[in-house]
């Protein structure tokens, strides 16, 4: 599994558009949430960590079409056949593959959140904001990895980078867009989906009472966890089953 | 890979069936290529060559049947380069990866050692343009690039879906006197190819496959026997 993986990493290392997708993505949160904190968009019940994490849909849609691209370009650009050849033991390409993009995910998340948390700090007015609990900021790290692997998954199934991207974005978006249609799942589904896990994390913003999950956020944020990885999953099962 | 591990190392095919949205591409296909020869896999366009090597390295799944390299299924292998080489298509290279980038994530993955990289890049003539993205690079370019991932494990098994594609008649020759000496080496070499020159030159056996079925699997020699491989080829696929 060592070699997959550390091949799956050159991959991404040594295509220009891939390495600096990564770093892109993990600039979005702290860029948006330094413009948020600049522009006097962080409210006076909201703390700095509440207010690091108010660019955190940036940072998640970032992360997330990032992963799905990579994943999909494999097929755009033919270059499974390779990969195929070299590692065709597909459940060590697979976990080779959620490896590298989780790895990368995680690492750029933390730098992200910590950086946001620190922009956020220096902007704000000093004392104006109590800290909150910068540790909540786990919460953007797990959700920015949630929202990779379910990307990476989706790029695998559907093998179109535009398609999947687009999926990426429909996950992230449409359960707060379409929360009024959801009736008695509103909580389930809004409470679960990545940007409210972080909300009800970092506390601070107003979230309605019917969109906090049940349990409360760390129970959201297992239910987001579990469905990347039931999505990861159908992604695994999708590639052993399939024609290269 | 030792010589005894070399000399083991073979593909063999058997009852390979594989069907497609109801349409039966590969019909109970069934040969095997030897360590120390050249085996030359033609057949008309769509007669399914491609499918039967994409199969043999369990790129695509069969339907029904099996096929082994080294006696097992080329997945089960430990270090798969390293037992079968394979070039399938020139562009299976990220355009935007350099030549060396490409190898280099190839030789990670089966953990060779840097230097087989170098090797690689020397072996098939592309040392001085390891730097340059793949996007930039000739078809002919290209398909040196795919033949160095094939040989960069050094591996028993090679495994050519038309290679001649793209190379100039320098290049040709070179892969004909390289393929050559790799199956006088204990090499097994299947080659797919619709060139009956080069069959003709430098093949030890012959295997026609027509319309998802083997036709005919033998020696060259017994196969052509006094008249040219063109004519021969040509009288069982079209019967005429």
């Amino acid at each position: 599994m060592r070699p997959a993986l550390r091949a799956e990493l050159l991959k991404i290392t040594t295509v220009r558009g891939q390495w600096l997708g990564a770093a892109i993505a993990t600039l979005a949160l702290p860029a948006v949430s330094l413009l948020v904190a600049a522009t006097g968009g962080v409210g006076a019940g909201d703390t700095v960590t509440s207010g690091a994490a108010t660019g955190s849909i940036a940072g998640l849609l970032a992360f997330g079409i990032w992963a799905a691209t990579v994943a999909a370009g494999e097929y755009a650009q033919q270059t499974m056949i390779v990969s195929l050849m070299t590692v065709p033991r597909r459940s060590v390409l697979y976990g080779a593959k959620l490896a590298a993009i989780g790895m990368m995910a995680a690492g750029g998340a933390l730098v992200s959140a910590v950086t946001a948390w620190l922009v956020v700090w220096a902007v704000l007015p000093t004392g104006a904001h109590h800290t909150g609990e910068p540790f909540a900021l786990v919460s953007v790290v797990l959700a920015i990895v949630a929202v990779s692997v379910l990307g990476m998954a989706v790029g695998l199934l559907s093998k179109s980078p535009a398609a999947s991207a687009s999926i990426v974005v429909v996950a992230v978006l449409l359960p707060k867009a379409a929360a009024g249609l959801l009736g008695g799942l509103e909580r389930w589904v809004v409470g679960a989906s990545p940007g409210t896990v972080i909300t009800q994390a970092v506390g601070g913003a107003q979230l309605p009472h019917s969109q906090m999950f049940p349990g409360g956020a760390a129970a959201a944020a297992l239910t987001m966890l579990l469905v990347a990885t039931a999505v990861a999953l159908g992604g695994a099962v999708t590639l052993l089953r399939r024609d290269g | 890979m030792t010589p005894g591990e070399r000399a083991a190392a073979a593909i063999v095919v058997e009852d390979a069936t594989k069907v497609i949205d109801g349409v039966t591409v590969l019909d109970g296909v069934s040969f095997s290529a030897l360590p120390g020869r050249v085996t030359a896999f033609v057949g008309p366009n769509g007669a399914g060559k491609t499918t039967t090597l994409r199969a043999i390295l369990g790129i695509d799944h069969l339907t029904s049947g099996r096929a082994t390299v080294g006696g097992r299924p080329f997945a089960e292998h430990r270090q798969p380069v390293r037992v079968a080489g394979a070039l399938l298509t020139p562009d299976a290279a990220h355009p935007r990866r350099t030549a060396r980038g490409h190898l280099s994530v190839v030789a990670a993955s089966n953990d060779l050692p840097g230097s087989s990289v170098d090797a690689a890049l020397e072996l098939v003539g592309i040392a001085g343009i390891a730097a340059l993205p793949v996007g930039q690079m000739s078809l002919g370019m290209r398909q040196r690039l795919a033949l160095g991932t094939a040989l960069i494990g050094d591996p028993a098994v090679l495994i050519l879906d038309e290679p001649h594609n793209g190379l100039d008649a320098g290049a040709i020759r070179w892969l004909r006197v390289v393929l050559r000496a790799l199956a006088d080496g204990g090499r097994t070499v299947l080659l797919s190819t619709h060139l009956m020159a080069e069959i003709e030159a430098f093949c030890d056996e012959v295997v026609v496959i027509d319309q998802g079925r083997i036709a005919m699997a033998g020696p060259l020699g017994h196969f052509i026997g006094g008249a040219s491989m063109e004519e021969r080829y040509l009288d069982m696929v079209e019967g005429g």
